[in-house]
């Protein structure tokens, strides 16, 4: 939780360390479903989340951050790149040490409507990740599915109920406690409360934050509610078009962003205060994210940045450095424009 | 409610709209009034259910058959919009009060062109031939920040992004140069930074045009930003109205103060976020008296038997709780 208890304790490895990730989407086309192109959802990323911390992922539609989270769990293949989980690969390990591990990997979904089968009582949908780990003899997981279930704030006598008999918020505890259910210690949270009513949300991010602290769980949290992220978050990693453009504790990304993408990504939410909304300065920018099957050369950013020199920032490749300690960010000019300054070409200007 | 002597464009008082359902009568709807001045833009904020969406429906004269509109009046520039007929209507709807929809994929037709959209618009609404039809077409795509507008006005709804897509519904929207526009969340499906962009192209329009807008939104940040005033409807009632300011600042109703604690905040972090207990209600089995009192931390008895009105507490400033003066600064809150 304490990003300066990790930069102390360096020994502690992280739990999940991902090195390089990769992951390309062939483009198929024609009669004969020849590969045409490739989508690059997922380009050469390193991240770590180490124990009890949550990791907020942020970025825009098809930045590649649901990918990641599938790639990070193996429920896809990576293309290249490595996934530590305490140290073992998960892309190297047999069939049965993975199944063992996913034990201990859950995720929640984003719709808690798609994600619970309409026919199952919710006793049975959070059984089933009990029967599928062989955990306890029947008694022992009617037992836990109570517990469970008491946990997540439900009322341990709806256990034979069906989930539309549920609202939306209480859906989401219910998937919730089907992850939980055999005792993960991390968790991948997909955008778990971006289909729930603003009132409810507030609920749902209060309960994951009272789990976090009781069972000890590492959360790598992802969404593209800046503002809930901030909040959960312990660090934060932006992403675009496939590449993490910047990461650091969360109080750095959100008071003193390096890269102009995020400094324009936090300028574009509008704030519930009037006064203070109407006060700030917004870096709008020019048109829309290109797309992933043919990203733009050198810095991916470039064709939308306030600030891109040309030809250093359409020829380079910026790399993900460290601009400050614990504070790294993929920008040729790092450092080189606080946030809105009136230096930057095409600051507050109207989108093309 | 507007208290600087310019007559309202719009003024909708009473507005009933009910649905009938084999479960019973849906009162999405149930008794709502408001203003809009000519160059205001009010916010209309709710959650799912609370009845901002059916609000605007009414006002089009678009509510499906299932549902009905009971009961109150829709006065537009001093006509009474509930005695059109269908004809009629369809001369204001599009022409003087035009509207946005979340989702501009299923609000476009996939099977004509961009420009043969707004153009048929055009000719529909203002007897102009196709060539200066598809002339303006060009320069309202031009207008709402479209690149390359001539080209693109060749190009069907698919080909477009989402920002481009909603960009060419504004610019449809106003082809007629309507007096006023109904943008029902027209940026929830858009990301963070497109939708700085079409809220800045809306605030310009709305400067550059006059036009009146109303947006319906979950999002309070959205609100905060655009609107001039705001209602804020709970289970099919307007809860609380007044200036953006004022209600931001000094919420007079629990519900809208409890929403506004129990979001995280982008420019401040909480340590936990004081959220609000409980559900919204169905509209079908509303609660008796105050629609929010089961979730209300300052329910008393009267609150669980008497609906209270919405009244003036100050200043152009409504709320519709019984407690509106004193909960405000609360000492302690009820235990639920």
């Amino acid at each position: 939780m304490n990003p300066e208890g990790h930069a102390a304790g360096t020994a502690v490895p992280p739990l999940i360390e991902v090195e390089g990730l990769t992951k390309h989407f062939p483009v198929r086309g024609g009669v004969l479903r020849r590969k045409v192109g490739v989508v690059h959802a997922v380009d050469d990323i390193s991240l770590a989340v180490h124990e009890g911390e949550t990791l907020g992922l942020v970025g825009e539609s098809g930045c590649g951050k649901s990918t990641t989270a599938r790639l990070v769990l193996r429920l896809l293949p990576a293309s290249s790149g490595s996934i530590r989980y305490w140290g073992r690969d998960l892309i190297q390990v047999s069939h049965g040490e993975l199944n063992a591990l996913r034990k201990e990997m859950q995720i929640i979904f984003q719709d808690p409507y798609a994600s619970l089968n309409p026919r199952m009582t919710v006793g049975n949908i959070i059984r089933e990740a009990l029967i599928i780990h062989r955990i306890g003899t029947r008694e022992e997981q009617d037992e836990r599915v109570k517990e469970l279930l008491r946990i997540v704030g439900l009322n341990p006598e709806h256990v034979d109920r069906y989930p539309h008999e549920f609202s939306g918020g209480q859906r989401q505890r219910i998937g919730i406690a089907r992850a939980l259910a055999s005792r993960p210690r991390f968790v991948v949270c997909d955008e778990p409360i971006s289909a729930l009513d603003v009132s409810i949300q507030a609920q749902v991010v209060n309960l994951l934050r009272e789990l976090q602290r009781e069972f000890n769980l590492t959360y790598l949290f992802i969404a593209h509610d800046l503002a809930v992220v901030r909040h959960i978050s312990d660090r934060v990693a932006v992403m675009y078009l496939g590449t993490i453009v910047e990461e650091a504790d969360v109080d750095r990304i959100y008071d003193a962003p390096f890269h102009p993408y995020t400094q324009s990504l936090l300028s574009a939410v509008p704030i519930p205060d009037p006064k203070k909304q109407r006060a700030r300065q917004r870096i709008v920018l020019q048109g829309d994210v290109p797309s992933p099957i043919d990203p733009p050369s050198g810095c991916r950013f470039h064709t939308r940045c306030p600030i891109a020199q040309f030809p250093l920032c359409a020829s380079e490749r910026p790399l993900l450095r460290e601009v400050e300690p614990g504070h790294r960010a993929a920008c040729h000019f790092a450092r080189a424009y606080p946030v809105t300054d009136d230096r930057a070409p095409g600051a507050d200007s109207v989108g093309a | 409610m507007t208290d600087d002597g310019r007559s309202p464009v719009l003024r909708v008082s009473g507005l009933k709209t009910h649905f009938y359902t084999d479960e019973g009568v849906v009162k999405a709807v149930d008794g709502v009034s408001f203003d809009l001045a000519p160059g205001e833009v009010l916010g209309i904020v709710g959650e799912s259910g609370s009845g901002k969406t059916v609000c605007s429906l009414s006002v089009l004269g678009l509510i499906p058959a299932s549902g009905k509109v009971v009961d109150g009046a829709i006065e537009f520039a001093g006509r009474d919009l509930r005695a059109l007929s269908d004809r009629e209507m369809q001369k204001v709807r599009g022409n003087e009060i035009a509207m946005i929809f979340q989702d501009p994929l299923t609000a476009l037709n996939p099977v004509f062109t961009i420009g043969d959209q707004i153009a048929e618009a055009v000719q529909l609404h203002q007897g102009a031939d196709y060539r200066s039809a598809m002339e303006l077409a060009v320069e309202l795509l031009d207008r709402v920040g479209i690149p390359e507008a001539e080209s693109r006005a060749e190009e069907y709804p698919h080909q477009l992004s989402g920002g481009m897509r909603q960009r060419a519904m504004i610019a449809m929207a106003l082809s007629c140069r309507p007096r006023v526009l109904i943008a029902d969340e027209p940026t929830t499906a858009l990301d963070v930074t497109i939708q700085a962009q079409i809220l800045t192209l809306m605030n310009d329009l709305r400067r550059d045009l006059g036009t009146s807008i109303i947006i319906i939104t979950h999002d309070l940040g959205v609100v905060a930003e655009m609107a001039d005033t705001v209602m804020v409807m709970y289970g099919g009632r307007a809860v609380e109205y007044g200036s953006v300011d004022s209600v931001f600042e000094r919420p007079r109703h629990p519900y809208t103060w409890g929403l506004l604690r129990s979001l995280p905040r982008l420019d401040e972090r909480a340590e936990t976020l004081p959220s609000i207990p409980g559900v919204p209600p169905s509209l079908i089995f509303l609660p008796e008296g105050c629609h929010f009192a089961p979730r209300c931390g300052f329910r008393r008895e009267i609150c669980m038997s008497d609906y209270p009105e919405l009244r003036s507490i100050d200043d152009g400033h409504l709320s519709a709780c019984h407690f509106a003066e004193v909960f405000a600064e609360p000492k302690e809150e009820v235990s639920a």
